[in-house]
Formats: C-alpha cells, structure tokens, sequence
C-alpha cells in the first residue's frame, strides 16, 4: 500500500521534530487506551470467573498466575490482575507503535509524492500498512509465545505444561523447549503477519468505500 | 516540496481517525476465520495425546452457547466470533478516535486559554 522509498528523512524534507512528536503522542494514548482496556479485562474476567457459579471456579484462568506473581482467581488476586493488565497492556502499545509508526514516514512521502493537496487534515480516515501492521504484532505475538515458554521451562515445569503443549495442534513443530518454542515462534510470526494482511485489506478495501 | 505540506502529512497520518465501521467488520470477519480455522484444524487432525478432539477449545462453549468442536459449531462458531470481533474492533476503533478527539480539544482550550490570559 505505501512505498517506502528508503530515502534520507532529512534529505526527503520531513520535520523530524514534528513526526517524533506525533509518534510519542500516539504512543503515549495508545499505552493508556491499552493499559485501561488490558487491566480492566483481567479485573472483569477474574470477577466474571468467581461468580459464574461453576463447580471449580477459574480453573483454567489460575494458570494466569504462572506468568504473572500474586495473580489468581480471587479478591485480591482481581487487583494483581488488573496491575498486570496495565503494565503489558502498555507495554504491548509501547511495542507495537513503535514498530507501526514505521509507516508514517512511508504514507508522508507517498502523500508528498502524490502532488495532492486537497484533503481535509481534521476528516482524513486512517490507512493501514498491513505490512508494518504484521511486523508490529506478529513480533509481540512470536516475542511473547518465546518467553512464556521458555518460562515454563526456566521454571522446570516443562513437562507438566499440557495446555501449551497443545499448541502443538495448531503449530506444528511448537513445544514447550527452547528450540520448539523458536519454531512455534516462527510460524507464529509468520500467521499473525498473515492475519493482518487480511486485516489491513479488509479495512482499506471497506473504508475506501465508506469515503466515496 | 514545501515544509507546509510535508507537515500536514505528518499530522493527517498520525492523527487520521479510524473507520469505525470498517475496523469492526474486519475485526469481525479475522475473528470469524480464525475460531473457524482453529477448530477445522483441530477436526482435521482428530484426537491427539489420547485426549478427547478439542477439550480446551469446546470450552469456548461456556461463553458461546451451542459452539462445540464440530463442522456445525465451527459454522456457529465462526458467527459468534464475527459478531464479538465485530463489537470488540468498534469499540477499540472508538476508544482511538475518542482519545484523539479529547486530547486534541483539551490542547484547543488550553491554548485559547493562554491566548485570552496574554490579551
């Protein structure tokens, strides 16, 4: 969609200053919208799990607690859960927009390139570059896949981790060791790029069409 | 190419908004592929580590009434997950815009607060 023509950005003419200050901008709404939306899920969903009136209330969702200390299906572990939400909801924004933002010098040259000037700067509709939407999330996606597992085998509990060792259904090759979960890594990179390709298209294809 | 417009670039890049609708549809129809994929896949490959065909998935069931890992709930399946998607993608879509909206008429005010506090 964007062709990054890999040119000098002060050669190209971009106000640096003005482009860091947006991408820090961005980040920084995007680190508190994830933050809010990641902590708040933990907190509703442990809540959610408690009261669901099933005989072994979250029996899966306690093994949240491997990865992230003081965090389990109760009261106070609800309050670790939503800390915990925040901080690698933020991180995760932190992350990706630094990656993404990649694109925006990419959609300014061609802009620039294009020799239009006729759109209106507050009704302009986002474009998404599928290809830097893909590198963003399928690195935090494969990133965490490799650290979790290699928790797991940090931990010593390797061998008893049936639940990832499923993923295994889903990523040939993947398993709970330092070499599968490289592997597992990988094709997980390489279907979350996949999926925001798709992604990406979807939403260019429909909201061209909205802009009509 | 003048500073003015490269300027503008930057701004309607970083500050355009998000097609609520078109964020929520094509969430929805990701979400809708990916539980499809997942449990197709799963049937595809039949009971593995002598556990019974998609034990963990099927827990989907518990929030989504009705899916279970069959070609039917992998159908139903791929609905409910294209509805919630859907929901899910226009929200986040909202939250985006709102957040920009808010930020930018908070540094609107601030501004003209100053330029009347100078005059």
């Amino acid at each position: 969609m964007q062709n990054n023509t890999g040119n000098n950005p002060e050669e190209s003419g971009v106000n640096r200053n003005l482009l860091n200050a947006a991408i820090r901008l961005n980040t920084l709404l995007l680190a508190a919208m994830f933050a809010c939306v990641g902590g708040l899920t933990m907190f509703v969903a442990t809540f959610m799990s408690l009261y669901r009136g099933l005989p072994q209330p979250g029996q899966y969702l306690n093994l949240l607690g491997v990865f992230l200390p003081g965090y389990s299906v109760s009261h106070s572990g609800a309050w670790f859960g939503l800390l915990w939400g925040a901080v690698i909801g933020g991180l995760v924004a932190v992350i990706f927009y630094r990656i993404y933002a990649r694109s925006i010098e990419s959609q300014v040259r061609e802009y620039v390139a294009s020799d239009r000037d006729d759109r209106d700067l507050l009704g302009t509709t986002l474009r998404l570059d599928g290809n830097y939407l893909g590198l963003a999330l399928g690195a935090i996606v494969a990133g965490g896949l490799v650290v979790t597992t290699n928790w797991l085998v940090f931990r010593g509990t390797a061998e008893h981790s049936m639940h990832a060792i499923l993923l295994a259904n889903f990523l040939p090759g993947y398993s709970v060791s330092p070499v599968g979960s490289l592997v597992g890594g990988l094709e997980m990179f390489v279907v979350v790029y996949l999926v925001c390709l798709l992604f990406s298209w979807i939403y260019n294809v429909v909201a061209g069409l909205r802009s009509r | 190419m003048t500073r003015d417009k490269t300027d503008k670039a930057i701004l309607m890049a970083a500050f355009a908004r998000i097609d609520v609708i078109a964020y929520a549809i094509a969430a929805g129809t990701v979400c809708a592929l990916l539980l499809f994929g997942a449990t197709a896949a799963l049937l595809l490959k039949g009971p593995q580590y002598g556990m019974d065909i998609g034990r963990h998935l099927s827990l989907i069931g518990i929030y989504l009434p009705g899916y279970d890992v069959t070609w039917g709930g992998a159908l139903l399946g791929a609905m409910y997950a294209w509805l919630l998607g859907a929901l899910f993608g226009y929200v986040l879509a909202l939250l985006w815009n709102l957040t920009h909206y808010l930020y930018i008429t908070a540094i609107v005010v601030r501004a003209a607060w100053w330029r009347m506090m100078a005059e």
